[in-house]
């Protein structure tokens, strides 16, 4: 039928131009520029160069820089997991009556945005916040901890920030799994926490893979939360490219952090999809 | 004679690889009650979905009225559609939903008044305009449904099983109250089903479909007297098949030798079966006589009756031949007939058997 | 890589529809629950909300420290928000971008839901995958990009941010509209068709009456993303298009005061109300539905 033909052309142009001209066409461009020669005049030179990906690698301060964003993100991923999995756990198992309001209340704070949470743990790690009156009030410490200004702060608040992104993915993999088959291992001998090791566990591996990219992805390229509570101590690759680009106004440098940061992201999933398909094979 | 109202002419959709239907080809007269009837997977279906124009085939044409519709979107084609989901508005009244066809056609809203308000009187819903669709029971959504395709006044009313979603009591009864319907407004109408007794007691003519292809097409009892294949014996009631091969001919009188020692005769479904050609020999369970005592003057076989099922206005029995074959017998339900036991000795003679092909 | 995407999907419909019955059909997992799961559950529930509920209690305090909990209770630094021209014209700024955006993003995600759900024979479920593309690309990066285009054809500040916004907020109307389109039956337009409406016309009349709770919670939940987001406003906001977030995050940075508490408050609160009503919608669409 010719006018359904018509009709479908027309429905999709909107998102079709919307993405090709305001977010292929441009990222590609931002991504080309990582190959473009750094100009303090002109921004660039359209001359192909190497050296930005060459100083990424090769000066000492860059590569620290992508350590630490790696070591923050990958903590935040497994304490995301860790904390999330018996969260999703209870939701994906739970009764109707409680499910609704629990889930509305881990979706509520993810609403809100990153600078409210950021700006409530600053807050409450704060020298006169909540964590710190409450250590001093049960005599554990006598002088209020340094807490803010820490790695362990931008991986406490990244955790939090993320964890709903750790959670729906698993609750998604969790309930949609036949419930007869944890227990059919349980009446074939294996106990409770056998049979959740050996056949709930498993086959939740699509959840814990897409959970954790998201929070992967998005704790790698944090900007806000690590300048906040991280201070002087933490410089994360998000951070770096916003400085190169609104401050440096180093251009080709920040695009090719940024394409290290796509990279990042990329050897995540192959790592993944690579212990899947070995876990696979084992089993 | 009037040129029939629907043609469908070469007929074919295919999906992926699969030929789902075709090449089909068939034609239904004005006023005519037409099923399609088959198995799931037939293709009945998606023939009516392309007459109704919902799907487009490979190849053909369908021709309304003399007019060729193939490439005409659904809304011009002038039929009604009746889906097995009903398919009615839940946010809609039953007025609007009734009302919805001539809303389209920009009828003016008094005369919408009274022609849904008289559809629902024929179809024997009165009172119930504003209640939402959501609120009736099934055999009210049914009728609902039927109204709003009828009201349109269309050239061919298409029903897709629409009484397989009611309990079995108030599907025998909708069965007649279509049928009365349908037979008062004089309409056309195209009917799927799989159920072979809904398509025999409502139509005029069934066509047979396997595997998208017409198997046999005639009136319900050619169709039970005289099935063309071994599927359409099949499909339809019950049946004694014994295979066997073809011995001799006389016109269209064919012996058949189901054994070495078994051998019948019966009326050849088609010209051409040569000798030792491989046939099945077809019985209806109804035309069998059935004797105590070998009969006078009539060849009669030996049996024995292995089982006997009583199910109220009729008593089958299951026959054991001496020639080791099995035949089923059914019988009315009389005292004479009711005395028949299991393990008692009788005496068969078949009646009206039929020879149809067997592909070996 | 598809299939993950394919669930990356759920996330955001997942969002949109917290009810779970509708996706599990109310199965449970066979290891009920012990005590010690509820504890560390109980734990971590403690563990996200604190934050929040020491946010909205600082903002009460009477006095410019930060402390927990705070020495005194008074209203004065929703005073002194409503007294800030800076945050209250960012207030407004984020909540006209935040309209404007979902609104376009609503739009534009009802007709790309529907073109993959009901236009599309069989190849729908690309374009579902394709939509999520703004999920996958770090928020980070699509707004630097954007930035970088600006510099060789010129917009106006505006435009460049409602660009970003749309594009992060399509995903989720998208998501969130082919959910609710798979709650109507398909068929209800092909009826309609076949007794004389165009496509479209059964897409005004059939379609768009049964989805309207499932695009209303749709633009909701867009608005909401855009008036949370950080990282576009980061490098696209100028003078006069300065969002609230963006705001508050150079306030931060050099000072430290009640006042913030106060203005994330009211955005909390805004948000709470929001994700109730989005809630009770997803929850009416259900009713109606039996």
């Amino acid at each position: 039928m010719q006018s359904s033909r018509k009709l479908l052309v027309a429905f999709l142009a909107p998102a079709t131009v919307l993405y090709t001209v305001f977010l292929l066409a441009p990222v590609s461009l931002f991504l080309a520029f990582g190959l473009m020669r750094y100009d303090a005049i002109q921004l660039f030179q359209p001359v192909l160069t190497l050296a930005n990906f060459g100083r990424i690698v090769l000066d000492p301060f860059y590569r620290g820089i992508i350590l630490l964003t790696l070591k923050i993100a990958g903590l935040t991923t497994v304490c995301t997991l860790l904390v999330g999995y018996p969260v999703a756990y209870v939701l994906a198992s739970g009764r109707s009556a409680w499910r609704g309001i629990l889930m509305f209340l881990v979706v509520a704070p993810l609403m809100t945005g990153e600078i409210v949470r950021t700006y409530g743990w600053i807050v409450v790690l704060g020298s006169e916040g909540l964590v710190n009156r409450f250590l001093l009030a049960l005599g554990i410490i006598h002088d209020p901890l340094k807490l803010l200004n820490t790695q362990l702060a931008v991986v406490i608040a990244l955790v939090h920030i993320l964890l709903p992104f750790m959670i729906f993915p698993l609750i998604s993999a969790l309930a949609s799994q036949d419930p007869d088959l944890a227990r059919a291992a349980d009446t074939l001998g294996a106990g409770r926490m056998r049979a959740f090791l050996e056949v709930t566990l498993p086959l939740s591996r699509t959840g814990i893979m897409v959970g954790s990219l998201l929070v992967f992805t998005l704790s790698a390229g944090a900007v806000v939360t690590p300048s906040l509570l991280g201070g002087k101590d933490v410089q994360m690759l998000g951070q770096t490219i916003y400085d190169l680009v609104l401050h440096t106004l180093n251009w080709p440098l920040a695009s090719a952090c940024a394409s290290i940061l796509l990279a990042l992201q990329l050897c995540f999933v192959t790592i993944q999809i690579r212990a899947n398909r070995r876990a696979l094979r084992r089993s | 004679m009037a040129e029939p109202i629907l043609v469908l002419d070469g007929i074919v959709k295919h999906y992926g690889d699969v030929t789902a239907v075709g090449p089909l080809s068939f034609t239904v007269d004005d006023g005519e009650f037409v099923s399609l009837l088959g198995p799931s997977g037939c293709g009945k279906t998606t023939t009516l979905n392309i007459i109704a124009g919902l799907l487009q085939p490979a190849a053909g044409r369908v021709v309304i009225a003399g007019q060729d519709v193939t490439d005409l979107e659904p809304r011009h084609r002038g039929m009604g559609v009746v889906f097995q989901s009903y398919a009615l508005f839940p946010h809609r009244t039953v007025f609007q939903n009734v009302a919805f066809g001539l809303r389209m056609r920009k009828v003016p809203r008094e005369e919408i008044r009274t022609r849904v308000r008289r559809m629902l009187e024929i179809v024997g819903l009165p009172g119930v305009e504003d209640r939402l669709t959501d609120q009736l029971s099934g055999g009210q959504r049914q009728r609902v449904a039927l109204a709003r395709a009828l009201v349109i006044e269309p050239r061919i009313l298409l029903l897709d099983e629409p009484l397989s979603n009611l309990d079995a009591q108030l599907r025998k009864r909708m069965r007649q109250e279509l049928r009365d319907l349908q037979q008062r407004v004089g309409i056309t109408t195209v009917f799927v089903t799989h159920d072979q007794d809904e398509a025999f007691e409502m139509s005029d003519r069934v066509i047979l479909l396997n595997h998208g292809r017409i198997e046999q097409s005639g009136r319900p009892e050619d169709i039970y007297d005289t099935p063309a294949s071994r599927f359409a014996a099949e499909f339809i009631g019950n049946v004694n098949l014994l295979e066997g091969h073809v011995v001799g001919a006389d016109g269209p009188q064919v012996m058949v030798a189901v054994s070495e020692t078994l051998k019948l005769s019966g009326v050849a479904a088609r010209p051409g079966f040569t000798p030792r050609e491989p046939v099945y020999l077809m019985l209806r369970p109804e035309r069998i006589d059935l004797h105590r005592q070998p009969p006078n003057g009539q060849d009669a076989l030996s049996a024995r009756i292995r089982r006997r099922v009583f199910s109220g206005d009729v008593v089958s029995f299951e026959l054991d031949m001496d020639s080791g074959h099995s035949l089923l017998c059914t019988k009315p339900s009389q005292d004479e007939f009711r005395t028949f036991a299991p393990g008692q000795a009788v005496w068969v003679v078949p009646q009206a058997c039929r020879v149809l092909p067997r592909a070996s | 890589m598809l299939s993950a995407e394919a669930d990356l999907a759920n996330p955001a419909s997942l969002a949109l529809q917290p009810d779970l019955s509708v996706r599990s059909g109310g199965r449970t997992l066979r290891a009920v629950p012990g005590t010690l799961l509820r504890l560390v559950v109980a734990l971590v529930y403690l563990f996200l909300l604190g934050p929040i509920a020491v946010i909205v209690a600082t903002s009460f305090s009477s006095t410019h420290s930060m402390a927990f909990p705070p020495p005194g209770l008074s209203f004065r630094w929703y005073g002194e928000f409503l007294r800030s021209d800076n945050f209250t014209s960012a207030f407004r700024f984020s909540l006209e971008l935040g309209i404007s955006a979902s609104i376009i993003g609503t739009f534009i995600g009802f007709f790309t839901a529907y073109a993959a759900r009901r236009l599309m024979e069989r190849r729908g479920g690309v374009v579902q995958s394709l939509a999520m593309l703004p999920l996958l690309i770090p928020h980070l990066l699509i707004s630097i990009s954007l930035l970088l285009a600006l510099n060789f054809v010129s917009l106006p500040d505006f435009a460049s941010l409602l660009a970003g916004h749309v594009l992060i907020c399509t995903p989720f109307t998208v998501a969130g509209i082919i959910a609710s389109l798979d709650g109507v039956d398909a068929q209800l337009e092909t009826a309609a068709m076949t007794l004389g409406a165009s496509r479209l016309t059964a897409l005004i009349e059939v379609v768009v009456p049964l989805v309207a709770p499932g695009v209303l919670s749709a633009f909701l939940f867009a608005f909401v993303v855009s008036f949370g987001d950080v990282y576009i406003a980061l490098f696209l906001a100028g003078p006069g298009t300065t969002t609230l977030p963006i705001e508050i995050f150079s306030y931060v940075q050099w000072e430290s005061s009640p006042v913030i508490a106060a203005i994330t408050s009211v955005q909390i609160m805004m948000i709470v109300v929001l994700g109730l009503v989005i809630e009770k919608l997803v929850g009416l669409r259900r009713i109606m539905r039996v």
